[in-house]
């Protein structure tokens, strides 16, 4: 795990992307910081996280489009799946090299609360409370970036669907707010999202059988509670897609709470897409 | 016994790359793996390292499972894959380095092991260039280095003298020969010679079936013999030919016609393991009939694998290993080709007992 890691995050510094993602990613924050907290003197650095989320958009998809794409494209992960490493430490190096720059970004953000105390009180505990909750959540970009890359051997298209993802995880508030919220749209949505997985299932699986029975049994349960009890699917549709919005999770730091359900939510994004992207590594074997 | 591959099969939907494939080999040995394109060597040589997974049967290597202890067999082997799985981005040493430590080597070996595989594989004086900017010899030669490092018992070469000139071919040969004392070595190959050179043991594998699996020398001993004789002669056709009847033991004989005026070519058959050389120079001689080039055709290993495969012969040029130098035939391949084709099915036919009792 070591070894990958340390291949990483040298790679990262001799192709330049390592430099220009953080150079970029101190820059915005750094206009950021500039209007909000020196020329309009709000006491809050967690505003200025807040304002600057949509940044992932554009940097991480940069950042993780090759982690695993390249090794898939020059063939170099023959060498690393054929080498005594478990698939596992291999993801696990390649998340934390890629973590690692970010964390570089972080630590010197974590200066600015200080060029703001000499200037006045500043409430420190919810300052660092924010970048903490700004890690976590660059974290669990990092994460699915990963899992993306995993999936291709294109760098460019690694780098779009990890963008088109990422922004609609952060468009998903607003899109959640549109949705019906009524019982029977919910059901009728419910059984569309059904049919989808069973349109997947079957690209993946080519097993009509087990497809139809997925399909079925489904259909059938939702149908199931959905006459039984129709009150659970008040409202369910807003709140399954905003459960996507990975973003809306770093509001309640914005307002300055340590918010447990949010760290919770992010760890477990991380830790599901790196057991995803593990996943993803074992099955090319039984391609 | 190093490897036991028993009832592999390896199926891509309806495709069928490996057909139930079942060998061992042996500690010391050194296997080569021969087949046209798309045979299923590099389909084989994935499983047993286990970078894919076998549709049905099971590999084991020291006597663990390749599915069951992946960790534990992957110690054991060192894999060069068809393309070299180098980092473009990082000097020799350092892509060493880095393959040293995700082999888990131990610290205080792994300088020395580095400089040591280095100067084997003849890439010390790369050592601080960038992988990208090496010639395709040498980064064949680095990926052959990240197989050997820390020298496991098995090392696994899918065609390691790819794009090599005829020069490094020899020195890469002679360094697989060196590691045979004390690894056990399979490599796959389409260059029957260079298997014939380095092999103690070939298995000769098509569309996923093995065809046959014997040691080198028994297969040009027993399939070699052909008993047929290439005659170049200067002179009048009719007396040719009298002289030519002169001589008993003779079963056949084709005329290939004139290319240059006043020189005849001809192949003589006559039953294996029946020498009318010297009887064939003295009614030459007699007849006054100058004899340019004589010589017995024996069978290559390249003859036997395109013999065993089946493949089209125009798909890849014959080469004969013959007494003679192999050059001046160059120019009348053409002429042979039509005569070679015949001589390929007769000798079909006695293949397949061949195949049949193996």
């Amino acid at each position: 795990m070591l070894a990958i890691y340390k291949k990483e995050l040298r790679s990262y510094f001799t192709s330049m992307i390592g430099f220009v993602f953080i150079a970029f990613f101190l820059v915005i924050i750094g206009i950021y910081f500039t209007i909000y907290n020196l020329l309009m003197g709000y006491a809050n650095f967690e505003y200025t996280l807040s304002g600057i989320t949509f940044i992932f958009v554009l940097l991480v998809p940069l950042l993780t489009m090759r982690l695993m794409a390249e090794e898939n494209k020059q063939k170099t992960d023959q060498l690393l799946l054929t080498s005594p490493l478990s698939a596992f430490s291999i993801v696990m190096g390649k998340f934390l090299a890629v973590f690692s720059i970010f964390l570089i970004v972080m630590l010197i953000i974590c200066t600015y609360p200080i060029i703001m105390m000499r200037y006045g009180t500043i409430s420190t505990a919810t300052s660092y409370a924010s970048i903490f909750g700004f890690i976590l959540l660059g974290g669990a970009y990092l994460a699915i970036g990963l899992f993306i890359s995993s999936l291709t051997e294109s760098q460019v298209v690694a780098a779009v669907i990890s963008f088109i993802v990422f922004l609609f995880t952060i468009l998903m508030e607003s899109i959640a707010n549109i949705l019906p919220s009524d019982n029977k749209s919910a059901w009728v949505i419910f059984s569309v999202i059904l049919l989808i997985i069973c349109i997947i299932a079957y690209k993946m699986m080519n097993n009509l059988v087990v497809t139809i029975a997925i399909g079925v049994i489904g259909e059938a349960a939702l149908t199931l509670a959905y006459k039984i009890k129709p009150t659970l699917f008040d409202g369910s549709v807003v709140k399954v897609f905003q459960w996507f919005s990975v973003t809306s999770r770093f509001d309640n730091f914005y307002f300055g709470t340590l918010d447990l359900s949010a760290i919770v939510y992010l760890i477990s994004i991380i830790v599901v897409f790196l057991f995803l992207t593990t996943q993803s590594i074992k099955k090319k074997r039984w391609s | 016994m190093l490897i036991e591959v028993i009832n592999l099969v390896k199926r891509y939907g309806d495709h069928i790359a490996v057909d139930n494939l079942s060998f061992t080999v042996d500690k010391g040995q050194i296997l080569g793996f021969l087949g046209p394109n798309g045979a299923g060597k590099s389909t084989t040589m994935n499983i047993i390292t286990g970078y894919i997974s076998a549709t049905e049967g099971s590999v084991k290597v020291n006597g663990l499972d390749v599915f069951e202890e992946p960790e534990e067999v992957k110690k054991m082997i060192g894999y060069l894959p068809e393309i070299p799985p180098l980092y473009p981005d990082m000097t020799v040493k350092e892509y060493l380095n880095f393959v040293a430590d995700i082999k888990k080597v131990d610290r205080s070996k792994k300088k020395k092991m580095i400089e040591n595989i280095m100067e084997s594989t003849m890439i010390k004086n790369m050592e601080n260039r960038l992988i990208k900017h090496l010639s395709k010899g040498y980064r064949q030669r680095v990926g052959l280095a990240q197989a050997i490092m820390g020298y496991p018992p098995l090392i696994i070469l899918d065609e390691p003298t790819v794009g090599l000139d005829p020069k490094q071919i020899i020195e890469i040969r002679e360094l697989i020969k060196k590691l045979a004392k004390n690894h056990t070595v399979i490599l796959s190959s389409h260059i029957m010679q260079e298997v014939s050179a380095v092999c103690d043991t070939v298995l000769i594998i098509d569309k996923g079936k093995m065809v046959l699996i014997d040691k080198t020398e028994n297969l040009s001993n027993r399939l070699g013999a052909t008993g047929c004789i290439k005659l170049t002669v200067k002179g009048n056709r009719n007396k040719i030919m009298e002289a030519i009847n002169k001589v008993s033991q003779i079963t056949s004989i084709d005329e290939h016609g004139t290319e240059v005026n006043g020189v005849y070519d001809y192949t003589l058959y006559t039953d294996e393991n029946v020498d009318i050389r010297e009887d064939l120079f003295y009614a030459m001689s007699n007849a006054k009939c100058p004899i340019l080039e004589m010589y017995s055709v024996k069978m290559s290993l390249e003859d036997i694998f395109l013999k065993v495969t089946g493949s089209n012969r125009s798909a890849i040029k014959p080469v004969e290993a013959s007494d003679n130098n192999v050059f001046e035939e160059d120019s009348s391949v053409d002429l042979e080709e039509g005569q070679k084709s015949e001589e390929e099915v007769e000798v079909n036919e006695e293949e397949n007992k061949d195949v049949s009792h193996i």
